[in-house]
């Protein structure tokens, strides 16, 4: 589903990598934490992903497509197959909980019958049962981020990718959040989260892959946070 | 339902939508473009009318031919067929020296009774012509000269050229100054909706995440700027209609006969056809092309 080929990053030409040599698989229907401490390059890894930045070099592959190929008219259908989580949540504050979901599906071409059935029913499988019409700014933090779980898997997404999703979290909501993942993997959606929430890593047992100064320094199936270093 | 019928519904609601969550914004972007094209709008009324008045004054100058008493017949015959044929002449009239005789007699009411009795009429028969554009009347009348038959050309001399000089002068500031302000307007108006736009990145790339198409997401800011510009082109105009017309009132009210100002009518048509495409349009391309760098994401 991913696939890592000695992909390199550098923000500046002549710049310090911020990833170097990276050389990974993830198959489908996997739960992958990606840990490091800050600036270690989790983030730019799912940035890479996403495509939103390209590899300076080496080969990416999500869904056995080379993202650092692909042209930008073909951007949203990729990302129409990845459903995000931001630790910053990045809703339309001025819309609802509704509104912010359905708009995911609004961009796929979704029908009005199609998403008046399907947004009632993911905001219900996030928790947020009655919730539909909340104008966004009116919600709590924990709320906030169901809508954004919401939102990645209206459009039934093949893989998720959460990026400190539980960063602005108290432990409690935090847990919840993780639950949550837990479940939508569970129901065969690979699931991608860069954290350095130790509890969080250590308590789910999933595959791990440390980073450390934009190198890949371990890869552990049911690591646990402390063999970071 | 038709997926590109969705599309469009969902682009008119969102324009609407759109339009309403930002109406503060969006309606100090549409000020900004109604003050400025508003003095656009002041000056070209002010342009258009002096460009009117200098080229009535010019339609109004003629040549006077006036013929040479001892001027034989076949000379006659070849100026009247000369004039005739010529191509910068528009219209040509003979006027004969009776024909000045009784006009005199019609400009001076009656004080020459009883002194014209009996004398030999001493006035020359003339050509009164027009010319096809009135910057051919200095050039046609040197030529005039030099005709058989011609005793004195007349056509203002020195008056005329002043006259096309000043209105020439004026043309050139008018443009000038109608393309600056146009620049400026542009400018204005342009980053105006790019603010607009840059107010909303966030919105923009929350869209880009979800997997929207540039299109799609543009779609809506672009019918938001059209909108924008063209309520900020229509609203001048309904002001500059009052005013303009307030201004016409004040002539004939205080009886300035020598202001022939345009029809309201003609003056609104050539104000529209203007500022209602450079308002739109400046709508349209700020939001386009402020968005570009927003949807690199």
């Amino acid at each position: 589903m991913v696939e890592a080929k000695n992909v390199c990053m550098k923000y500046d030409k002549g710049g310090q990598y911020a990833l170097e040599n990276l050389s990974f698989y993830i198959d489908r229907g996997e739960f992958v934490f990606f840990v490091g401490s800050s600036g270690a390059g989790k983030s730019t890894l799912l940035k890479l992903i996403i495509r939103e930045i390209k590899p300076s070099d080496g080969v990416l592959k999500v869904f056995g497509r080379d993202v650092g190929r692909l042209p930008r008219h073909r951007l949203p259908y990729l990302r129409r197959n990845i459903g995000m989580v931001f630790q910053d949540f990045r809703l339309m504050e001025e819309r609802t909980a509704f509104d912010n979901v359905a708009f995911a599906m609004m961009v796929t071409g979704a029908s009005r019958r199609e998403i008046s059935k399907r947004v009632p029913h993911v905001l219900g499988l996030v928790g947020l049962q009655g919730k539909a019409d909340a104008k966004v700014r009116d919600l709590s933090g924990g709320e906030l981020q169901r809508v954004g779980l919401a939102r990645a898997i209206a459009n039934r997404p093949a893989m998720i990718v959460a990026d400190e999703p539980t960063g602005n979290l108290d432990p409690g909501t935090s847990l919840d959040i993780m639950n949550l993942l837990r479940s939508i993997n569970l129901r065969g959606t690979t699931v991608l989260v860069a954290t350095h929430n130790r509890e969080i890593v250590d308590r789910f047992k999933k595959r791990v892959l440390y980073l450390e100064n934009g190198k890949l320094v371990g890869d552990e199936q049911k690591g646990i946070y402390a063999h970071v270093h | 339902m038709p997926m590109f019928i969705n599309g469009f519904l969902y682009i008119i609601g969102e324009t609407v939508k759109g339009l309403y969550r930002n109406r503060w914004m969006c309606l100090t972007s549409t000020g900004v473009v109604v003050v400025t094209l508003l003095m656009l709008g002041v000056f070209m009324l002010v342009n258009l009318n002096i460009s009117h008045v200098t080229e009535t004054v010019k339609q109004q100058v003629e040549i006077v031919v006036y013929i040479d008493e001892q001027a034989d017949q076949a000379s006659l015959d070849e100026l009247g067929r000369k004039l005739s044929a010529h191509g910068d002449i528009d219209e040509v009239r003979y006027v004969s020296s009776q024909e000045h005789m009784d006009r005199l007699h019609r400009q001076l009411g009656g004080m020459l009774e009883g002194y014209d009795t009996g004398l030999e009429n001493p006035l020359l028969a003339s050509y009164e012509i027009r010319t096809v554009v009135p910057e051919l009347v200095v050039p046609l009348a040197n030529e005039l000269e030099t005709y058989p038959g011609v005793s004195t050309v007349f056509y203002g001399q020195g008056y005329v050229e002043n006259l096309f000089a000043v209105s020439g002068v004026l043309q050139m500031v008018g443009l000038a100054l109608m393309a600056g302000l146009s620049v400026t307007a542009v400018f204005l108006i342009s980053h105006t909706i790019k603010l607009t736009v840059m107010m909303r990145q966030r919105e923009i790339s929350i869209m880009k995440y979800v997997g929207a198409t540039n299109w799609f997401i543009r779609w809506p800011f672009v019918l938001e700027g059209l909108f924008m510009g063209f309520a900020g082109a229509v609203v001048p105009l309904f002001g500059l209609y009052y005013l303009y017309q307030f201004s016409i009132d004040w002539v004939v009210d205080n009886n300035l006969v020598f202001l022939t100002l345009l029809p309201v009518q003609v003056v609104l048509i050539e104000l529209a056809k203007y500022l209602v495409p450079l308002g739109t349009g400046l709508g349209i391309l700020g939001s386009t092309f402020s968005m570009g760098r927003f949807l690199k994401v």
